[in-house]
């Protein structure tokens, strides 16, 4: 009987793992677990009920969290700018620029992949349309059909890596919590905190280190096997022209400049910067589906930047008394530019809705958010749980005993990451299982920030290793028949290894994670 | 019988979902006033940016509902893809019985007094000069489950009676 009362976290993991498997929608699978085990805990007296109390409060408390509204705004432009059709155009055209080069098409699909991920970052929508566009463009040049899916795959989950991210998000969310955790367990009192814009700064130059990892193994690969990756036919690569490639980079470089930028650079919030992100592709995309008033779309996103510049040069205080003439007659310019790009908005509403698809982005949205808030809902209920039936201490003594001190802990918990990413989804993994261990490893001396860009990259990892790897599932509902499962798992196995790469990179010279924020944040 | 039971059921998280959609537009909107106003004017008020959280908590709370009668909750679908119709609607009844429903019936028999308790005093804002129902917002907590609950029995007729058919 005590083995039975003492082993009932394992048992918990266990079931959640084999009931995953079957496919129920892990929200619910998530939460449907804990409470049986709640029940046989509450039952054996290994269990005591009253922890049950503190869900409201976490509800409640996941309802209200600042950070985390970020994310529905995200996903808002990232759907609009799905709906605009950018990625299908940089596609080709990055495809008719590198095409005609070894490895050429593969390494236009990293750079697309770079590129969406820094301006939406929305990992299935970015596989599907590169898997439909992409892949076949790569089959039909002879490519080797597992380079060409692992290729895919993998590029697509940039979108995690490189922000603004939901994975960062809330990473970040829960670094900070563990961060100030440990800082009470040292005895400090006026603790720090991690904010987005530092996780995001950090990751910034991890992501770009992955992006020149990934192109050098598909230029070594091609150079060393031809076969596999070969030259477009010239016929078929005609050159593109400068005009074409910059009508096709500029709205992802502005949208990329200006969010990003406005985070990074410690100006806005990831929420306010992701608003002003959601309504400029909102213009975007009017500019490129409204063929007949393109100068009325093309005004109202130069309002939008000159409202950008304008904003972050100035600060017109219409509250203090000493407002003077210059301060009105620049808030009368703002004001003007305000009124631009409120008509320009209600041009693009009015548009998306005629075509239909504003119904469809406002759908979208809201599934996809409900989707990634039901996992942390469902999550937050299994860890209750699961701390409730002592996996926490379990896996706090684990991280202890771990011979080699702090880096064997370290190591550890990285292991321990890695393979919960074939079972688990980078939220539950954030959810259950950082909070367990993180303090534990900042109070052992480790940088937080680090620490965080290390585990963001194991956790994008996850999404490429089989059989749960969400970009698989992605891409295996979009290639064509002819790349078999097997020919996916393959491909991606090199890119796995690159992945270990990086994070070694990271892990020697920690300044291309830490160098960035300290510049932008002092940290 | 059973099948229309289950559309009667579906109508209420239709309509919500298609109703409470328009929160994502509206809070893409009102959050981008809000920057307008404090990063142009230098003007800000902690209401406004409340209010945007009061969209984005009724958008996932009460979108639940309509997102898992669309099949839209995200789902490790390596064994569910390959399954048959009837292999799919067995997962999904023994989900419903063994999963959703006692879960959610947790949920909301853990967070009844919680909820009631803000209710009853009518709760105030969550900040200073904030808006002053924060006892909404707890009043999503059982919303949630009540349009889990109704898709949860939805999904679960439809899927008996795709069974039934199928012998």
């Amino acid at each position: 009987m005590n083995f039975i009362t003492e082993n009932l976290d394992i048992a918990m993991f266990l079931v959640l793992a084999a009931a995953l498997l079957r496919g129920y929608p892990v929200t619910f699978t998530l939460a449907g677990v804990a409470t049986i085990f709640a029940g046989i805990g509450a039952l054996l007296g290994a269990f005591d009920t009253a922890l049950l109390g503190a869900l409201s409060q976490r509800l409640f408390g996941i309802m209200t969290n600042q950070v985390l509204i970020a994310i529905p705004l995200f996903v808002f432009m990232g759907i609009v700018l799905e709906r605009s059709q950018l990625a299908e155009e940089l596609l080709e055209e990055m495809g008719r620029l590198f095409g005609s080069m070894r490895g050429g098409l593969a390494v236009s699909v990293v750079v697309v992949g770079a590129l969406l991920a820094a301006s939406t970052g929305i990992v299935g929508a970015t596989v599907i349309t590169m898997a439909l566009i992409a892949l076949p463009a790569m089959l039909r040049n002879g490519y080797s059909k597992p380079l060409a899916a692992g290729t895919v795959c993998t590029a697509g989950t940039l979108g995690q890596i490189i922000p603004p991210s939901t994975l960062l998000i809330i990473l970040s969310e829960v670094m900070s919590s563990a961060y100030q955790q440990a800082q009470f367990e040292q005895g400090k009192f006026s603790v720090e905190t991690i904010s987005v814009g530092q996780t995001f700064s950090a990751a910034l130059l991890p992501g770009l280190v992955l992006v020149m990892l990934y192109i050098l193994y598909i230029l070594a690969l091609a150079w060393l096997k031809p076969d596999r990756a070969p030259a477009m036919r010239r016929e078929v690569a005609e050159p593109v022209s400068t005009r074409q490639l910059l009508r096709v980079l500029l709205p992802p470089i502005f949208l990329i400049v200006a969010v990003l930028g406005s985070i990074v650079g410690g100006v806005a919030t990831p929420t306010e910067a992701a608003s002003v992100g959601a309504v400029g592709a909102l213009l975007l995309a009017t500019y490129r589906r409204d063929h007949d008033s393109r100068g009325a779309s093309l005004l109202a996103i130069a309002a939008l930047a000159g409202i950008v510049v304008l904003a972050s040069s100035t600060s017109i205080r219409l509250q203090r008394s000493d407002a003077d003439v210059g301060v009105w007659l620049l808030a009368a310019l703002g004001a003007g530019l305000v009124a631009v790009v409120a008509w320009g908005i209600w041009r693009a509403v009015r548009h998306a809705a005629r075509e239909g698809y504003l119904g469809v982005v406002n759908t979208r949205t809201m599934s996809v958010s409900s989707m990634i808030f039901g996992t942390i809902i469902g999550a937050s209920i299994f860890s209750l749980v699961f701390r409730g039936l002592g996996g926490d201490k379990r896996i706090e003594h684990l991280v202890d005993a771990m011979p080699g001190g702090a880096t064997g802990a370290l190591v550890f918990v990285m292991v321990l990451i890695f393979l919960l990413g074939f079972i688990l989804d980078f939220v539950e993994i954030s959810v259950i299982l950082l909070p367990i261990v993180v303090p534990a490893l900042i109070v052992m001396g480790h940088d937080p920030i680090w620490l965080a860009v290390l585990i963001a990259i194991n956790l994008q990892t996850s999404f490429l290793t089989p059989p749960f790897g969400f970009s698989l599932f992605y891409l295996r509902g979009a290639a064509p028949s002819e790349i078999t499962t097997g020919d996916i798992y393959r491909g991606v196995i090199p890119f796995i290894a690159l992945q270990a790469i990086g994070v070694s990179l990271i892990w020697l010279v920690p300044g291309i994670a830490t160098w960035l924020p300290s510049v932008m944040f002092g940290h | 019988m059973m099948t229309d039971w289950a559309e009667r059921l579906d109508a209420v998280n239709r309509w919500c979902g298609l109703t409470v959609r328009w929160l994502a537009l509206a809070m893409v909107l009102l959050q981008f006033a809000i920057v307008i106003m404090r990063y142009l004017f230098g003007v800000s008020y902690v209401f406004l940016g409340e209010g945007v959280l009061y969209m984005h908590a009724a958008l996932f709370m009460l979108g639940a509902g309509y997102t898992l009668l669309v099949d839209e909750h995200v789902r490790v679908d390596i064994l569910y893809s390959r399954a048959d119709e009837a292999g799919r609607a067995r997962v999904n009844v023994a989900g419903a019985v063994l999963l959703l429903i006692p879960s959610i019936l947790l949920l909301l028999w853990v967070s009844w007094p919680y909820v009631r308790n803000s209710v009853s005093i009518l709760e105030g804002a969550i900040s200073v000069g904030g808006i002053q129902a924060s006892f909404l917002l707890k009043s999503l907590i059982p919303a949630f489950c009540l349009l889990l609950l109704i898709q949860g029995v939805a999904c679960l007729l439809r899927d008996l009676a795709r069974l039934e058919r199928r012998q």
